[in-house]
């Protein structure tokens, strides 16, 4: 009979090895990596082309093209801003805001006028990718565990010392690295891919801090890593399109409102720079 | 395979496999990249490979039959096997992480169709890791009902975030679970017990079903008697704590 063969197969304690040593085995891997890799260098355009901000491992310039120049960033420890390989830099709010992150864990917010750091967040893991809501109140980044977290931005002030905020968990991908962060246009949605060729579209709630539970969409097609997001607004689509190009041979994939597949437009990205270089 | 009167691995009488060759133990690590086959999306999910009989060729038409019972984690396959017959209509499949333990249940599956013939030909069983690919197995709102029984406890409480029911998971479960679909969690260990319970209780897109609910569901009772974990708890005279919620619309919802 089966049963009287049936041996109790379940461990009541977990104490074995694996999950010590799995995880042990990550952060080792992690930091065998990070000497031998260099960090990419990351760009970020002003939405309206006022300047234009890069990030060449823990060194983040930004350069004003309006008056043709280079931007001193204004940081209250007085020294370099981030003491680390930055991963992720992003103008949001319309431009009025600026975020950079990276693997020294801080998150610092800069007001795009005056170029000041007004808010610092501590992530507990190294950083990978940035975003702001277009309304500028919540600033969201995602850590090397596959969660992404919110901190709000309520009214902060130039004129006050830079705040030091603690941010919540939005969502996550289960043990994934995160390598874009996008909200939609209209706020309604941020989008979020990772290395396991997954996009994930969720709705952006009226109280983040709450998290971020429904998820509209899940974008399906890479083969591999997904590497960047962006929306692109079209007279045709004017909420916009979300475009994302990754590790496979697909430079572009272009991915519609409904969130299914659309095509696959690898000019796009071509378009898109010749429209802004004005060649 | 069946064939093979040379073949060990299955009972020469029953045509079923032997559990003691299919040994295994009960935990895995979620966190290893194991290698098995992942569908790029749904629709490239093989349906001719799982369900033959009612799937001639791996072509699906739009209107043709999905799955809609999922069971995660689902051992030896007890519960597939109990709720194969009770809702013989509807496409089911389990998901094990353990590669031999999918095996028996391949096995197991195969003998009970070719004893049962028209029966069973609506289950089957897939070897993966279902805290990564849920999404790609199953497209939004797909399924009616989810099971999660007797998942792993993971005491540890640095090891908390790899239990299969979590805050953040359950956003998947969410997505792939239609409106009024069902999410049934078993288990005998009261503290993982109170911690599903939690999570689905605070998270905005479940609500639990009502006592008389419970009490009307047929799949409720199978929870604790249809696997071989949940006879097993009941012969050590063990307690077992089940949270039954049900998929719904949260109250604000943004218009798409």
């Amino acid at each position: 009979m089966e049963g009287a063969q049936m041996e109790d197969f379940r461990i009541e304690d977990c104490e074995n090895d694996n999950n010590t040593h799995e995880d042990s085995q990550m952060e080792e891997s992690e930091q065998n990596n990070k000497h031998m890799e260099v960090a990419p260098a990351v760009i970020s355009v002003h939405p309206t082309r006022n300047s234009v901000a890069v990030a060449v491992g823990s060194d983040l310039r930004v350069f004003n093209l309006l008056e043709d120049c280079a931007v001193i960033l204004v940081d209250e420890a007085g020294g370099a801003s981030h003491n680390d390989s930055i991963r992720g830099i992003k103008y949001g709010a319309n431009g009025k805001l600026f975020v950079s992150a990276g693997d020294d864990k801080l998150v610092k917010v800069w007001s795009t006028e005056s170029w000041r750091c007004i808010a610092t967040v501590c992530s507990e893991k190294r950083v990978s990718a940035v975003a702001i809501s277009n309304d500028g109140l919540h600033v969201c980044f995602a850590d090397k565990f596959g969660v992404v977290w919110v901190v709000d931005l309520p009214g902060v002030d130039e004129t006050q010392a830079p705040l030091n905020k603690k941010a919540v968990p939005l969502l996550a991908h289960y043990c994934s690295i995160i390598t874009s962060l996008e909200f939609s246009p209209d706020g309604h949605f941020i989008v979020s891919a990772d290395r396991d060729f997954k996009i994930r579209v969720t709705v952006f709630p009226k109280k983040p801090l709450d998290g971020a539970h429904e998820v509209q969409s899940f974008c399906l097609g890479h083969t591999e890593f997904v590497s960047c997001l962006a929306f692109i607004c079209t007279p045709d689509s004017p909420q916009g399109s979300l475009v994302s190009g990754g590790g496979d041979s697909t430079l572009v994939q272009r991915w519609s409102r409904s969130l299914g597949r659309i095509s696959f437009l690898q000019a796009l990205v071509v378009v898109y720079l010749e429209d802004y270089y004005g060649w | 395979m069946l064939q093979n009167k040379a073949n060990p691995t299955i009972n020469k009488s029953t045509g079923l496999p032997r559990k003691r060759f299919y040994r295994a133990r009960a935990h895995s690590n979620p966190l290893s990249d194991s290698h098995f086959p992942v569908p790029l999306s749904p629709s490239h999910v093989d349906y001719s490979l799982h369900y033959p009989q009612l799937f001639p060729s791996s072509d699906r038409s739009d209107g043709s039959k999905k799955i809609e019972f999922a069971d995660i984690g689902c051992g030896f396959g007890g519960l597939l096997i109990s709720l194969s017959t009770l809702f013989p209509e509807t496409l089911m499949i389990g998901m094990e992480l353990r590669d031999k333990v999918t095996e028996y249940v391949k096995e197991r599956i195969l003998g009970l169709r070719v004893a049962n013939p028209g029966q069973y030909q609506n289950v089957s069983v897939v070897r993966t890791n279902s805290m990564k690919y849920i999404p790609n197995y199953f497209e939004k709102g797909q399924l009616s009902k989810m099971f999660f029984l007797f998942p792993d406890p993971h005491f540890k409480e640095k090891n908390h975030r790899r239990r299969v029911i979590s805050p953040h998971l359950l956003d998947e479960y969410a997505y792939v679970l239609k409106v009024g679909g069902i999410i049934y969690t078993i288990t005998d260990v009261e503290e993982l017990g109170e911690w599903m319970k939690s999570c689905l209780q605070n998270h905005l897109m479940f609500e639990p079903l009502s006592e008389t609910e419970l009490d009307a569901d047929p799949v409720v009772k199978l929870l604790s008697t249809a696997t071989e974990e949940g006879q097993k708890v009941a012969r050590n005279g063990g307690q077992t704590f089940q949270a039954v919620y049900r998929r719904i619309k949260p109250a604000s919802q943004e218009n798409s």
